[in-house]
């Protein structure tokens, strides 16, 4: 979601070289925990891909309007375990997600209700690495309510938790996102806290939470603020985001943090652990998340394998040259 | 409308077999309690999603002849290259009671409607299997329309369902499907014995659109056309014949050895050196699908 911001001519312009940034983080390998693929062109995808990032986490969220109807819920559930997973693995990229009814939309509810029913349909399938994103966005009754209920459908099912945390009275809403979350017998290393800043990271760590930072331009952590809040609170429990979505935000935001890290000194097993491990090892207690698929993702299809010879593709999508006016 | 066309039973103890021989003690264990369970619908569904977190996804080995019993039971069902997960849901499906046929038809429905790809792969693999064969038309079709690749490929590839229950422009719409999608034609059952006029029509009007673009066509796609040489797509075929690609060649010659159309009969017969290549076995429609993966 963008925010207040103004835009001169000069942000407009197409980017015409390659980035200085991509040399310093060459042969690295970065895992994104919250990312709303829906909303992000193929290019982002070919970018991601060849900047490094190996997989992805796209958390259920709300799609910047309402919906009206529990169909448009299951569909877009049923979208983030197909298509968008089958159109990630065209570039190589290992699709995971996260399956909730998300704050804004548990005030509608008539319709909490219905998702509410079908979510347990949902949280078993392959590859869903938790109950996310959920939490609080104003602070209501409902959500509340919807928020406890999703807790112990995840307690049940054995999954972590993604919360999302409000931007109003962010701090406060934070803690109590925690309260509530030990209140129903949640173990702090089963909930990994989102949206964090320097405001609200120190409670999380201390009370033995994952704090996850977003990188997302004007609303939420800049990265040269994060490089400061690894350089004091070190690599423990914490990862990076990009959390780009239909907004102006940047699906790059894990790998640019990386080389800017690199850039201010930081070590590279830090670098490694809030960009890559620290992530895998917080969903991985789903126990849907293997390291090995990493490098088979982009053959999902060529697993189909018959009587031992790779017969199908379907896979890795050509590549096409942006650089010139003509398209074949 | 039947309820199984072929022997329920027989087919799930061959795939029981199967599973036996590719799956851990604790993973049967874990099936064998779900399966007391089963006559509860969200349990049944509940168990079919689950199946990959407890029996992993590993590549089955099958031996001949296991393979031969399915084949002899249900012709052309075929389970190689499946992951394990995948023939477990299939087997699991084979376990759905099928007496009420609402009440079987609506809750495979709602299976697919919340399927995600690993799932529906795995329900249209089942195709063959399923009861009220007749009921599943629509769907196949609907799959057809799928843009997830290992989706079109368990509809398309090595599947008798689709040969055996789609009319002839849902047919074609999976063939030219397939060719859009770059699939290995050869392993669409039923290919040759579904080939039709129609198709061939829209086989040759595709070839004009892709020269008039500058592309190539499939040199698989001419096979196709075995039973429906006529003057009208001879000349594309002469075109083909006359191609500097040496498997271009050979696919067009393999067509005129199919048919039984003079003026292909004569071309062919120009070219002493590739008719015995064809009828010592050598050039075949096979050897030019191996050729055209290599590449």
């Amino acid at each position: 979601m963008c925010g207040i911001h103004e835009l001169t001519e000069k942000d407009l312009q197409p980017l015409t070289f390659t980035p200085a940034y991509l040399d310093k983080i060459k042969g690295m390998r970065f895992f994104d925990p919250h990312v709303h693929m829906t909303s992000r062109t193929t290019d982002d995808y070919q970018a991601m891909a060849d900047a490094g990032v190996v997989a992805l986490i796209e958390p259920a969220f709300w799609l910047g309007q309402p919906r009206t109807g529990i169909d448009t819920f299951r569909d877009y559930f049923n979208s983030l375990l197909g298509w968008e997973r089958f159109r990630a693995s065209q570039f190589g990229i290992k699709h995971y997600c996260t399956i909730g009814l998300n704050s804004k939309e548990a005030n509608n509810e008539a319709l909490a209700e219905a998702v509410m029913e079908i979510m347990p349909q949902f949280i078993y399938k392959e590859g869903v690495v938790g109950v996310g994103e959920i939490g609080f966005d104003d602070q209501t009754p409902l959500e509340e309510k919807y928020y406890r209920a999703q807790l112990e459908l995840a307690k049940e099912a054995g999954l972590p938790v993604q919360i999302h945390t409000p931007h109003r009275d962010k701090k406060k809403g934070t803690q109590r996102s925690m309260d509530i979350a030990i209140e129903h017998g949640l173990p702090p290393h089963m909930v990994i806290v989102d949206h964090n800043n320097e405001e609200t990271v120190k409670e999380v760590l201390d009370r033995g939470f994952w704090a996850a930072f977003t990188i997302y331009p004007f609303t939420k952590m800049g990265n040269e603020r994060m490089v400061e809040v690894v350089k004091q609170y070190g690599s423990e429990r914490i990862m990076v985001n990009s959390a780009a979505d239909w907004g102006i935000s940047d699906p790059l935001a894990v790998p640019k943090t990386a080389a800017l890290m690199h850039e201010s000194g930081i070590d590279l097993n830090d670098i490694h652990l809030v960009t890559y491990v620290n992530a895998v090892k917080a969903f991985a207690q789903s126990g849907q998340i293997n390291e090995a698929d990493f490098d088979i993702a982009g053959n999902i299809d060529q697993s189909e394998k018959f009587n031992g010879s790779t017969v199908l593709r379907g896979g890795q999508q050509p590549r096409i040259n942006k650089n010139t006016t003509i398209i074949r | 409308m039947a309820q199984y066309v072929y022997d329920r039973q027989k087919m799930s103890e061959g795939l029981t077999a199967i599973i036996a021989g590719n799956s851990s003690e604790a993973a049967r264990e874990w099936l064998q309690q779900r399966l007391e369970k089963a006559a509860s619908i969200p349990q049944f569904n509940q168990t079919f999603t689950a199946i990959p977190r407890f029996t992993g996804k590993n590549m089955i080995t099958v031996s001949p002849e296991q393979a031969a019993v399915l084949h002899q039971l249900v012709p052309g069902f075929f389970v190689h290259g499946w992951t394990l997960d995948r023939l477990i849901r299939v087997w699991w499906l084979l376990q759905l009671d099928a007496a009420d046929k609402t009440a079987y038809l609506d809750t495979v429905e709602k299976l697919f409607l919340s399927a995600e790809m690993n799932e529906l792969a795995a329900l249209y693999s089942a195709l063959p299997l399923l009861a009220y064969p007749e009921a599943w038309i629509f769907r196949t079709a609907e799959g057809v329309r799928s843009n997830i690749g290992v989706v079109q490929e368990a509809i398309m590839l090595q599947n008798p369902y689709p040969a055996r229950y789609l009319d002839e422009p849902a047919w074609n719409q999976l063939v030219m499907k397939a060719i859009f999608t770059d699939k290995p034609l050869h392993l669409i059952s039923g290919l040759d014995q579904r080939s039709n006029a129609a198709l061939a029509a829209i086989l040759t009007d595709f070839a004009h659109e892709r020269w008039a673009a500058g592309r190539k066509v499939s040199p698989m796609q001419w096979r196709l056309l075995t039973a429906f040489v006529t003057d009208d797509n001879m000349a594309d075929l002469t075109r083909v014949w006359h191609s500097a690609d040496q498997v271009e060649k050979a696919a067009a010659a393999l067509v005129f050895s199919g048919t039984s159309y003079g003026p292909a009969k004569t071309l062919l017969a120009s070219d002493p050196a590739l008719t015995a290549e064809i009828q010592s076995g050598a050039l075949s429609w096979d050897v030019i699908a191996a050729k055209l993966t290599r590449n």
